[in-house]
């Protein structure tokens, strides 16, 4: 395993050191500091107002740095040569796609915790309620799974699509992804649909990866309604992501085993 | 002697949409002994890196067979014992000389820290550890790339233009390196266009042209047919005309007459006839024949009907 | 070697994805419904079954769209303090698409349409409290498990309607099964029991509200809240028993006599009215009413004959005598019938006399007199007496009588006095034949009187519960 280590402690490295995502990075941590600023309502409006629009600042902003991140990976590897020293190594092409994708999502993990610290600053001063904190910071939790799920798809999209292409792919599935919890319950609540709409939506939710399992930030922003099970669902959109992840790794594999490089 | 490099009729095709099915490589049979620096020569688009690529693993082959130090290629026992410095290479720009030893030394799980400085010593790169590679110059970057090409001992090396873009200083240190190999008992197999370098240091070469290979063999045994002049004074041209050699011309000259041989021919007959007439010797000079000579020769036959230009 | 590699794959390829279906199957997606979808449908009486609006669902894109109702509220804000109040409604409504679970949004949103509305006069527009109700009850029903809006809702039957306070007392009982309900809150519902003549009720639930404040000052006898709600509750209960005693309820119930008690026989009060059209959309109301106490307001409503309204989908009369569905709409619509008119006023009598002049000329938007016939109609209910008439009227009106306009039937178990007029549009209008001749219309008992209103029994002024406390 120490291949994979080593290929993903340089890929954190060179992420890190990428202009484009410094910017990104450094953008979203201004909005995080200006967010206060909107906050001029009642005391609960401003509390509600400041939650929503933090969570949703890191929320886009993780979203963009992990595509960005994932979609220009192996195709700058292969540009630069770079894999072919890599390659010609005992290293297997598999070893190379999982340590790629683990260093993307540590890259990833260490940008939010640093828009996250921003974040735990901007509350505290705010309104110096250690608890509040802790119950906000569960969402850039499952965010981060969310966002390792967007890695996975972007990733097993740059072993066969050119990046401009993966950008828009990626993008355009994790948005419809994102609907497709809500267009399900739709067809599903409302009594005329047709059936056979019902169960292509059904089919297409199991297929899917669905990212709108993880928009779990409403009780947060807004905490007047109990939640049950709240530590289970946690739990399983985990564990499902995993599964998910795993199934995109898997056959990312599979096409770059077979791909020309 | 075992063979380091064996291909038999190794081919990769690609479909093009404009002209079918292209042969990159076209059963390609390679030898390389074991020891010795083999020299693998063509000109752009020939399908040099192609090849190097079929016998790393990197690419598959449309079909035909290969092994590498007897394996089949792709075997990842053999990258144990192999390395690879390729074309223009590029390496993660944020590490330092010894950081980008560490990480190459970890995928063979190597982490000698003493190894890594014997090889920077080696390279003479021991003196700019602190410098990134983004303050490289374009030498020293060649230079990190062998030493990391080192790293596991290799028995086998490729160097694809290990030369390319250098100043003729680096281009002898990296000359010297590499012979240097040599005299460590590993295998060099170089693809290259810089015909100078490759006529000082390789025992053998092959040159591909359009994925097929049109020579093959020992440097000495291709080189063979140099030419021979003798300017002579004082005689006439009928009487050098009696000569009747073959493959030779006799022309004027601002010292005399030049008479253009084969080297193989009687020398000895021509000095005794000059003698003979009364005649000067002027000068004897031996023509080597070139590997420019003979790469020229080869890759300016016409083209076959059916491909045209060698993908890379 | 490759092919033992690719079975190994393609088994953790299958069971993943195996695994992830089962889990998206049969716990996530359900969860997810009930957790954190935007409609959560958790109380079956209160759900309309539907599922999403189309709009609500573009909006639920990712996690964004508490961020853009964040945004979007602080606009309205602006909004507010500029008194842009149009501006707000579309915004109120996007905002509550974008985030049903904001409360305060329901709740100001509510405030601003049922209040913010009115003429120059400070005349309520009455065509926007269904839709202040519907927002509420879609509010409920996307937040049940907080008191707020089943309070809010309530409030705007109990305080703004005034009227048909079962529906104040149906959704105060709602608010009060939740269980962050605030403890000085609940002391309402004991009022609008007795506003909805449910007396006996009202009287247990403060017996209950003091068990439980007894019980809080129990726990902590130095907390100055506790001890106070223990006192406004008992009391409440002292004044309620002391006054069923006096409006004879005991008895009643005893099936003892009346006669002791002021309810009995119950007093005539002489209502006549009459509506002169002095200008054109001005309307002076006059007539008697001959209870001295100072406290009387008697409703006067002027709208369409026909008032319609679009309930599922087919245009109904939603009016009643006297009154209105005011829930006539289950979905929000913030776009008032703008075709309609409905002007409703309270006439304060003073000496025997009431005297107003109702100018609807100034709010063309608000009254735009399409229709060709109108009604108006004068109505008291005693259940929204002040407590000094009621300790004469009772809750159910039994002391009183109106020898031309009392009416039973009209609302249940309550006796009240109802009485209408007709005008027509040329009337309202002064066109046509009314343009030099002053429109008169009044009830058959009215008399004219001689003497000039304003004589020496003097009677100060009734404060309103509208703005300004004039």
């Amino acid at each position: 395993m120490r291949p994979i280590i080593a290929i993903a402690s340089t890929t954190v490295g060179e992420a890190i050191r990428r202009r484009v995502l410094l910017v990104i990075l450094l953008l979203a941590i201004v909005l995080l500091v200006v967010a206060p600023g909107l906050g001029i309502l009642s005391a609960r409006s401003e509390t509600t107002v400041l939650k929503g629009m933090m969570l949703g600042i890191i929320q886009l902003f993780s979203a963009v740095i992990a595509i960005v991140l994932t979609v220009y990976m192996i195709p700058n590897e292969i540009e630069r040569r770079t894999i072919y020293t890599i390659l010609s190594k005992p290293v297997q092409r598999w070893q190379f796609l999982v340590g790629k994708y683990l260093g993307a999502v540590a890259a990833l993990a260490l940008m939010m915790a640093l828009m996250c610290v921003v974040l735990v600053v901007v509350f505290i001063i705010e309104h110096q309620d250690l608890a509040a904190v802790a119950d906000v910071l569960k969402a850039p939790m499952m965010y981060f799974v969310q966002m390792s799920l967007l890695a996975a798809v972007a990733i097993f999209f740059s072993t066969f699509v050119a990046p401009l292409v993966n950008f828009f792919l990626t993008g355009g599935l994790f948005l419809l992804g994102s609907l497709f919890n809500p267009f399900f319950q739709t067809l599903q609540d409302n009594a005329s649909t047709n059936p056979v709409a019902k169960n292509a939506a059904m089919i297409v939710n199991t297929i899917l990866p669905n990212f709108s399992n993880y928009n779990i930030q409403n009780p947060i922003i807004n905490p007047n309604s109990q939640i049950q099970n709240e530590k289970t669902y946690y739990i399983s959109i985990t564990f499902y992501g995993l599964c998910y992840i795993t199934i995109l790794l898997v056959a990312g594999i599979w096409v770059f085993d077979r791909r020309e490089v | 002697m075992a063979a380091a490099i064996e291909t038999k009729k190794l081919t990769k095709s690609y479909k093009s949409r404009q002209h079918g099915l292209i042969n990159v490589v076209e059963a390609l049979d390679l030898h390389v002994e074991e020891g010795e620096i083999y020299g693998f020569l063509g000109p752009n688009g020939a399908g040099k890196t192609t090849t190097i690529k079929m016998l790393l693993g990197i690419i598959y082959p449309s079909s035909g067979l290969g092994y590498v130090l007897g394996k089949e290629i792709g075997d990842m026992d053999v990258h144990r014992m192999i390395s690879y410095l390729p074309e223009r290479p590029y390496y993660y720009e944020h590490m330092t000389g010894p950081e980008i030893l560490r990480f190459y030394g970890s995928l063979f799980g190597i982490s000698d820290e003493a190894k890594f400085q014997a090889l920077l010593e080696k390279v003479n790169l021991h003196r700019d550890t602190t410098k990134s590679i983004s303050q490289y110059s374009k030498g020293m970057q060649q230079r990190i790339g062998l030493a990391q090409s080192l790293i596991n001992d290799p028995k086998l090396l490729f160097l694809d233009e290990p030369t390319g873009g250098l100043d003729p200083i680096a281009h002898r240190e990296i000359r010297d390196l590499i012979l240097s190999f040599r005299d460590e008992g590993r295998t060099v197999f170089i693809s290259s266009h810089e015909l100078s370098e490759v006529e000082l240091i390789c025992d053998r070469v092959a040159i591909i042209d359009r994925g097929i290979v049109k020579q093959q063999g020992k440097l000495t045994d291709l080189l063979r047919g140099g030419r021979i002049e003798i300017t002579v004074t004082d005689i006439d041209k009928s009487i050098m005309n009696k000569l009747e050699l073959a493959d030779s011309s006799v022309r004027e000259h601002p010292l005399g007459l030049l008479l253009d041989m084969p080297e193989d021919n009687e020398v000895n007959a021509v000095i005794d006839l000059v003698r003979s007439s009364k005649g000067k010797i002027v000068s004897i000079v031996p023509r080597k024949k070139r590997l420019e000579d003979l790469f020229v020769e080869t890759v300016s036959v016409k083209p076959r009907s059916s491909s045209t230009e060698g993908v890379k | 070697m490759k092919s033992r590699i690719s079975q190994v794959s393609v088994g953790i390829l299958a069971a993943a994805f195996f695994c992830q279906a089962a889990l998206q199957r049969g716990f996530i997606f359900n969860q997810w419904k009930q957790s954190y979808s935007l409609s959560k449908n958790n109380e079956a009486g209160l759900s309309i079954g539907k599922g999403l609006d189309p709009l609500q669902m573009v909006f639920a894109l990712a996690g964004f769209r508490e961020m853009i109702a964040g945004i979007l509220w602080v606009r309205a804000d602006d909004f507010f303090d500029s008194g842009n109040y149009d501006a707000i409604l579309p915004i109120i409504r996007l905002v509550t698409l974008l985030d049903p679970s904001e409360i305060d949004v329901y709740a100001t949103g509510m405030w601003h349409i049922g209040y913010n509305f009115t003429d120059e006069e400070q005349r309520s527009d009455r065509r926007y409290i269904p839709s202040a109700l519907a927002l509420g009850e879609e509010g409920a029903r996307n937040n049940p498990d907080t008191y707020e809006l089943f309070f809010e809702t309530g409030w705007i039957w109990y305080h703004k309607i005034d009227d048909d306070y079962e529906h104040a007392v149906d959704w105060f009982e709602k608010a009060q099964k939740r269980a962050d309900m605030i403890p000085a809150r609940k002391n309402l519902l004991g009022m609008a029991y007795q506003r909805a003549g449910l007396v006996e009720k009202g009287l247990q639930k403060y017996e209950d509200l003091e068990n439980e404040a007894l019980a809080a000052y129990n726990k902590n006898a130095n907390d100055f809240s506790s001890r106070q709600n223990r006192d406004v509750i008992e009391n409440n209960i002292d004044t309620m028993l002391v006054r069923m005693v006096q409006r004879g309820y005991v008895a009643e119930l005893n099936k003892r006599s009346l006669e002791p008690y002021d309810v009995s026989p119950p007093f005539d009060v002489g209502f006549s009215a009459k509506a002169t059209v002095v200008e054109p959309n001005v309307i002076k109301f006059e007539g008697t009413w001959n209870v001295l106490p100072v406290g009387t307001r008697v409703r006067v409503v002027l709208r369409d004959q026909e008032y319609t309204a679009e309930v599922d989908g087919k245009m109904k009369d939603i009016t009643e005598p006297g009154g209105m569905i005011w829930d006539y709409s289950g979905n929000v619509n913030l776009d008032p019938p703008r075709d309609r008119t409905f002007m409703q006023d309270q006439l304060f009598v003073r000496n025997r006399r009431f005297n107003r002049k109702v100018d609807m000329s100034k709010d063309p938007t608000m009254y735009p007199f399409t229709s060709d016939k109108y009604l108006i109609e004068f109505f008291y209910d005693p259940r929204s007496a002040p407590p000094h008439i009621q300790d004469k009227f009772s809750w159910n009106g039994e002391g009183m009588t109106d020898k031309n306009f009392l009416n039973t039937k009209i609302r249940k178990d309550t006796r009240v006095v109802y009485a209408t007029l007709t005008l027509t549009k040329d009337q309202i209008k002064r066109r046509n034949e009314w343009a030099d001749k002053v429109p008169v219309v009044e009830t058959s008992n009215y008399k004219e009187i001689d003497k000039a209103v304003g004589s020496d029994d003097v009677i100060v002024d009734i404060p309103s519960l509208r703005a300004g406390g004039k």
